[in-house]
């Protein structure tokens, strides 16, 4: 496949509704009372108004509600699985099908695009806050705090903004570049982006004069099956796979490919597989098509793109010749008790063996946290424990959010954890302000 | 057996009663040839006016109002009569009336004086037109010079012109009437003692369509400049209804009632308000000749369905049931009512009677009445068994039950609006309100 044909596949898929497609999908809304649509957004975007804007005519207004609320407005438009949020919520499912809120919200991400979108009036206040991760989670607290006036300083390990949204979701499903203008926002808004710099413990942060710390740092450290093989040539791990193709490098796949995972991450690694150049692409999964982690939709995409499923499978072993990948070797299980959908729960069925001949293998089973909060309490699976209404962690001043503590979620929900997060910094910080107004030191707190 | 659609109108026998309206549709013979082949049963030639008349035609000439997605709600136009030379175009006729025999050929005209009104008439007449459609209707242009609607609006004039023409010509005449007058009766009147057969109603009513926003430019706008124009389609039904009834109802005259009829369920409705045949124009313009296949296709069915022979006996059939507002029956009252079966739980009723009524419906809510509550979500797997669980599930949470609207029987005035906003069909009906116990 020429590099060209490869670039052309990975473009981003669907296209924006033209204005009048948008008004007309828009006129569909029935404009329930108490919408349903609204409840189901973890963002608090007010699905019901931003439509009846686009129904009207009022475009930008649309866009200014939705950025309000969530600064993804595109991004989310384009990623979050609607069809278990607000459309699944959609009063005119009962009627004929739900209204395409993501198409809409979509539309109205490049009815004002970022980079010219009116900023509000911000009345500087007192108050430091660093936040650690720039993805959907950190760029939201960032934004939030931003409006309030605070000083806002993103810390990032990597040189772009957006995490997975620009290093992990396939750019046939996201455009980076898409993704990358439309955060700049919270550029504009006036934080100070600190790209490339990796941040020890975050509590050394509020030693170096911060106020307050948050942290939304996602998950970067791929897990490991420990399968024999595993060293060949043409094993890899999503989470790479998947950054080489977002930073346009991606890695020679071969003819046929094996996904090991059920998670979406799994899906879009192999679905990305599709697109550059695969023949055949398995997903090799422990749960059964029901038990997956991944979206139904996204599971739905993938089997209509001819993504051929192995479930409730274990992997065996990885078969090599010379030094690379020639095949894969799994087995059937069951679970020994319902429930649990792990790998010490699975049983080998006795005569499901199977081999298949594949030029290229790769984890997908999921990401966990970098092990490096040596001073944040952590819970069992080794995610930040935090108070579940502020986000705030066992160490005062530092607050969490978004897949650093959920384990896994979606942009969305990240989205939710960075203003709740930044509404309980602006609590915070408030307090210790009005604590030195009183004569206090505030250097003590800790 | 397919219904025959044929019906005598003002003498004239017609194949079927969809006629082709005064309009560019009709500006040619090759046009209407078309027409007729596609199964119109009749067609008004464009408005001629005699030779010496100037049009002088400005572009653009249309302008179509949009709402959200629909693009053609009303048409304005401030076309003029044809701009074509009455001496190509009578030949015309002549040779059309030859092809089709049997279609009815209806020529429009407008004029000035009674020796132009009734020169062009005989000179129709002597073409082989079946009968002669005079507009003193046209809203735009004309008036100004003292013709078109400046004659529809004054009876005495109506009277005079309508004479003129009744006495030059043996063929049956319609006078078009104009819908800018308060009240057409008086009018139509008029054209009935004058001797004319019968009168179309209505013509465009005259309208301002709207504004360019960039340009400040009213539309249609020509060159930034525009001018009140003729308002036609789907927008004016009720307006064409309402003149046609009143006119059929208390003049006794034959209409042709023209003025928004794009199915067949119009027409019909255009019959029970007393019309005996129906032009059509603007639907005309927008979907092509070929919709006469929907309009006749759908009448025939519908006759079939209410076991009739004829369409004489839907003419007028809804005349009786209007009456004034005083006559309208005080004795029983009707209250909203929800099917919570269908209800799928948007509250649009809720809004409209809160905001536009009277505050009688509101959601039940969470601590209302739990029938029909749905059974809590079973634990998951798949099955027959439970794919019939979860329909009878979906039945009966269309909506979830706090989501139903609870009409107050005692705040429900009985108004109705509510009912025009459901987006179920036959889930929020108006019910007879029970008497209540003495």
């Amino acid at each position: 496949m020429s590099l060209k044909a490869v670039r052309e596949q990975l473009t981003e898929e669907g296209r924006t509704y033209a204005p009048h497609e948008a008004v007309l999908e828009a006129s569909r809304c029935l404009m329930c009372e108490d919408p349903p649509c609204n409840a189901g957004c973890p963002a608090g975007v007010d699905v019901r108004r931003f439509i009846r804007k686009v129904r009207f005519g009022n475009f930008r207004g649309a866009a200014r509600l939705v950025r309000d609320a969530n600064i993804l407005v595109g991004i989310c438009g384009r990623v979050c699985p609607q069809e278990m949020l607000c459309m699944e919520n959609c009063t005119r499912a009962a009627l004929d099908g739900p209204v395409d809120i993501a198409g809409l919200q979509r539309f109205v991400g490049d009815a004002e695009l970022a980079d010219i979108a009116p900023l509000p009036e911000i009345a500087e206040r007192k108050g430091r806050v660093a936040v650690v991760g720039a993805g959907p989670g950190g760029l939201a607290a960032a934004a939030e705090l931003r409006r309030a006036g605070v000083a806002v300083d993103v810390f990032d390990s990597s040189d772009v903004s957006g995490g997975v949204l620009t290093r992990g979701i396939p750019p046939f499903r996201l455009d980076p570049a898409f993704a990358e203008g439309e955060l700049r926002y919270v550029e504009r808004l006036g934080a100070a982006f600190h790209h490339g710099e990796e941040v020890g413990d975050p509590v050394e942060l509020l030693d170096s004069g911060f106020d307050a710390v948050f942290v939304s740092t996602g998950l970067w450290r791929p897990y490991r099956i420990g399968l024999e093989g595993e060293e060949l040539k043409g094993v890899m791990l999503a989470g790479e796979f998947l950054a080489r193709v977002a930073g346009g490098d991606p890695a020679d796949v071969g003819r046929t490919v094996v996904v090991i995972g059920g998670g979406n991450v799994a899906m879009d690694a192999a679905s990305t597989a599709l697109r550059l150049g695969a023949e055949r692409v398995y997903v090799c999964s422990l749960e059964s098509r029901d038990e997956m982690p991944a979206f139904p939709s996204e599971i739905e995409v993938a089997q209509r793109e001819g993504l051929e499923f192995r479930t409730r499978t274990r992997p065996v072993r990885i078969v090599g010749r010379d030094g690379s990948v020639s095949g894969y070797e799994g087995v059937g299980i069951r679970w020994k008790a319902p429930g649990a959908l792990v790998p010490s729960n699975a049983e080998d069925l006795p005569g499901t063996e199977f081999s298949l001949a594949a030029d290229c293998v790769i984890e997908a089973i999921g990401q966990g946290v970098h092990d490096r909060f040596e001073s944040l309490e952590l819970r069992e699976n080794g995610l930040v424990r935090v108070d579940e209404e502020t986000l705030a962690t066992s160490v005062e001043g530092v607050f969490a959010g978004g897949d650093v503590v959920s384990g896994g979620g979606t942009a969305v929900q990240a989205v939710a954890d960075g203003k709740r997060a930044a509404e309980s910094i602006l609590a915070y910080i408030e307090g210790i302000h009005d604590d030195e107004d009183d004569g206090e030191k505030g250097g003590e707190r800790r | 057996m397919k219904k025959s659609l044929s019906v005598d109108f003002c003498g004239v026998r017609f194949p079927n009663p969809f006629v082709l309206a005064a309009a560019p549709p009709t500006d040619s013979a090759e046009m209407i040839a078309r027409g007729f082949d596609a199964g119109w049963g009749g067609a008004v030639v464009k408005t001629l006016g005699l030779e010496q008349v100037e049009v002088n035609l400005v572009s653009p000439m249309m302008a179509g109002l949009k709402y959200e997605d629909k693009n053609l709600i009303g048409l304005e136009n401030i076309d003029l009569i044809s701009d074509r030379d009455i001496r190509e175009v009578l030949p015309e006729v002549r040779d059309l009336k030859n092809r089709y025999p049997d279609q009815v050929l209806i020529v429009s005209m407008m004029a000035g004086t009674e020796d132009e009104w009734k020169e062009i008439a005989r000179r129709v007449e002597d073409a082989g037109a079946d009968m002669i459609e005079c507009s003193f209707s046209c809203p735009h242009g004309m008036p100004e010079r003292g013709m078109g609607s400046a004659v529809g609006q004054d009876a005495d004039l109506t009277y005079e012109r309508a004479g003129w023409v009744v006495e030059a010509v043996d063929i049956p005449v319609l006078i078009k009437l104009t819908p800018n007058v308060t009240d057409m009766r008086p009018i139509a009147q008029k054209v009935k003692e004058a001797g004319a057969a019968g009168v179309t109603a209505i013509n465009t009513v005259k309208a301002l369509l709207g504004f360019d926003l960039d340009t400040f430019a009213p539309l249609p706008s020509v060159w930034g400049k525009s001018t009140a124009g003729g308002y036609s389609g789907p927008a004016v039904k009720p307006i064409a209804l309402r003149f046609i009834a009143d006119v059929a109802k208390d003049v006794e005259i034959p209409v042709a009632g023209v003025g928004g009829v794009v199915t067949w369920k119009d027409a019909v409705e255009f019959l029970l308000a007393g019309a005996g045949i129906v032009q059509v124009c603007t639907a005309v313009m927008r979907y092509g000749y070929d919709i006469i296949e929907e309009l006749t296709e759908g009448l025939a069915l519908y006759l079939e369905d209410k076991g009739l022979d004829s369409l004489a006996e839907l003419v007028g059939k809804g005349l009786p049931n209007i009456v004034s507002h005083e006559d309208l029956t005080r004795e029983h009252t009707v209250v909203a009512s929800v099917d919570e079966d269908l209800c799928i739980g948007c509250g649009a009723c809720v809004i409209a009677c809160r905001d536009g009524g009277h505050q009688a419906i509101e959601f039940r809510g969470a601590g209302g009445d739990a029938e029909g509550l749905a059974p809590e979500n079973s634990e998951g797997g798949s099955g027959t068994a439970v794919d019939e669980a979860s329909t009878d599930r979906e039945r009966a949470t269309l909506a979830p039950p706090e989501r139903i609207p609870v009409v107050d029987d005692e705040k429900c005035i009985g108004c109705g609006f509510c009912r025009t906003v459901c987006p179920v069909d036959g889930c929020l009906t108006m019910q007879k309100r029970e008497e209540a116990p003495a």
